[in-house]
């Protein structure tokens, strides 16, 4: 069953990148089914900015404290160490390991036992990491390890596009631009959460259904959403809420 | 003023970046020579911390035609003035948001993909240039180019300083838009990279409470933080916590607290 599920998983995403596809939402989407596929709590990938700073550019969730813990780990935590060793970085449980007290107290506080950090490799650089968090300790066993990196894997891929990738200047354009898609998000998401009076996990949610439901690239929707040249209107907004 | 170099404007958000960043921003006070930063010395830090020959900031609103503000020299004035009538080349394409870094001119993907542009810059003696976007998100404010007669890539560390610079150049030209002439304290400007996004939550948000454009919303949230002396990311977290509003008014930037 676990096999059809990943089967199923691998063609959605080879799927989406024939499609005129957008880098954010691709990934978003890659998070969510790490955390069906391995029965995690929360998945979020992180990519180095080129200045050797990991940024959050999607996660499973959009809650706020989740992102600023996978944020974190921009000085340290298994991704960080995942991301400077680039090899797998497991822990079953946090509190136990007694590593990275800032970034153990701050997962503890969100619930959160074990923690796994997979590298995005390219070659012989490492370009990010997929970081999984459970709330019950314990490890992965080998096979859910192997899913995971694949899934890591695909998400390099995705992020490199169909291009040729010998040069580290594309890997660089990629970067750049998906971190700034990031940025352009988080800013379509305050005009959102502002616009309608919700806090800005929902407004993710919003802009998210938006794109899908019209079929539109989430960046490009954004983009409109900051520009003024569209709106949205939340479902049951015309009668929840006053205007 | 509290925040002088290296003090808490960083706090879990790269540690690595603020190095470089701080580096970057000495070397623009020194070549500043005791006057107002700006970004002819942005430029010319990056020229020597990049390795490259000439640095160009252009900027380009929707409401303006494009305007290049500073070239170091006659070969940048020549290449920026070639993209302007050619309409193509790296330049234009870092407009559209991404990098574009060019290792040599000559080679023929360049001349397949810059079919005027890249004979003609290769001509006026430029092998090698590194275009990167002046932006944050959804604000689009220009082009950093970067000129070099020798072909080649470069480094990492270059070209980290140049994506550093970029922002640097960035950050002055919003806080310009505010107060001028520019601000002569030598104080750091703060940059909005992707780790604070309660800085473009707010931003998005002050769009809707002023009702003006991106660029504006950030330049209010910036001056605001500057006015009182307080880290960007912070104000921000206010605007997202809903523990301060802008609301227009006369003074136009001030932001009213609303508890």
């Amino acid at each position: 069953m676990a096999e059809t599920q990943l089967a199923d998983v691998l063609v959605e995403m080879a799927d989406t990148l024939v499609d005129e596809f957008d880098v954010i939402d691709f990934l978003h989407v890659l998070t969510e089914r790490c955390v069906q596929l391995l029965g995690i709590s929360a998945a979020g990938l992180l990519l180095t900015d080129q200045q050797d700073t990991l940024q959050v550019v999607a996660a499973s969730s959009e809650r706020t404290r989740l992102l600023e813990l996978f944020q974190l780990q921009t000085d340290q935590g298994p991704c960080v160490d995942c991301f400077r060793t680039g090899q797998p970085v497991s822990v079953a449980d946090l509190p136990a390991a007694g590593r990275w007290p800032r970034f153990t107290a701050a997962a503890t506080e969100v619930g959160f036992a074990a923690v796994h950090a997979l590298p995005m490799r390219l070659r012989s650089e490492v370009i990010g990491a997929l970081n999984l968090f459970d709330t019950n300790p314990g490890a992965l066993d080998e096979g859910k390890l192997r899913i995971g990196q694949a899934l890591a894997d695909v998400a390099t891929i995705g992020l490199l596009q169909q291009r040729a990738i010998h040069r580290r200047d594309i890997v660089t354009e990629q970067l750049q631009t998906a971190l700034n898609s990031r940025i352009l998000i988080e800013q379509a998401k305050g005009v959102l959460a502002e616009r309608h009076h919700l806090d800005v996990a929902d407004a993710f949610a919003l802009l998210r259904s938006g794109a899908r439901s019209h079929n539109r690239r989430l960046s490009e929707l954004a983009q409109a959403i900051v520009d003024g040249s569209e709106q949205m209107i939340p479902p049951g907004d015309a009668t929840s809420r006053p205007s | 003023m509290v925040l002088s170099f290296g003090s808490a404007v960083f706090g879990w958000g790269g540690a690595m970046n603020a190095d470089r960043s701080m580096r970057l921003w000495s070397l623009a006070v020194e070549h500043a020579h005791g006057r107002p930063v700006t970004i002819e010395h942005v430029c010319a830090a990056v020229i020597s911390a990049a390795g490259v020959d000439s640095a160009a900031v252009t900027v380009m609103l929707s409401a303006t035609p494009r305007e290049t503000i500073y070239t170091s020299d006659q070969v940048a004035s020549d290449l920026e003035e070639l993209t302007l009538t050619l309409g193509e080349g790296p330049c234009v394409d870092a407009f559209a948001g991404s990098p574009a870094l060019v290792a040599d001119l000559a080679a023929p993907d360049c001349l397949a993909r810059w079919p005027v542009f890249a004979p003609a810059a290769a001509q006026a003696g430029v092998r090698a240039m590194f275009a990167l976007p002046v932006q944050v998100g959804a604000i689009r404010l220009g082009v950093m180019c970067l000129y070099r007669v020798q072909p080649g890539d470069l480094d990492r560390g270059q070209l980290s300083d140049a994506l550093v610079s970029a922002d640097t150049a960035c950050a002055l030209l919003l806080d310009k838009a505010q107060r001028d002439p520019a601000r002569g304290d030598g104080r750091w400007p703060e940059q909005s990279g992707p780790h604070h996004p309660e800085v473009h939550q707010a931003t998005g948000m002050i769009i809707v409470q002023l009702g003006v454009t991106a660029a504006v919303a950030l330049v209010r949230l910036r001056a605001y933080a500057y006015a009182h002396d307080r880290r960007l990311r912070d104000v921000a977290g206010d605007v997202v916590a809903r523990r301060l509003r802008f609301a227009p008014d006369a003074d136009g930037d001030q932001g009213r607290g609303c508890s």
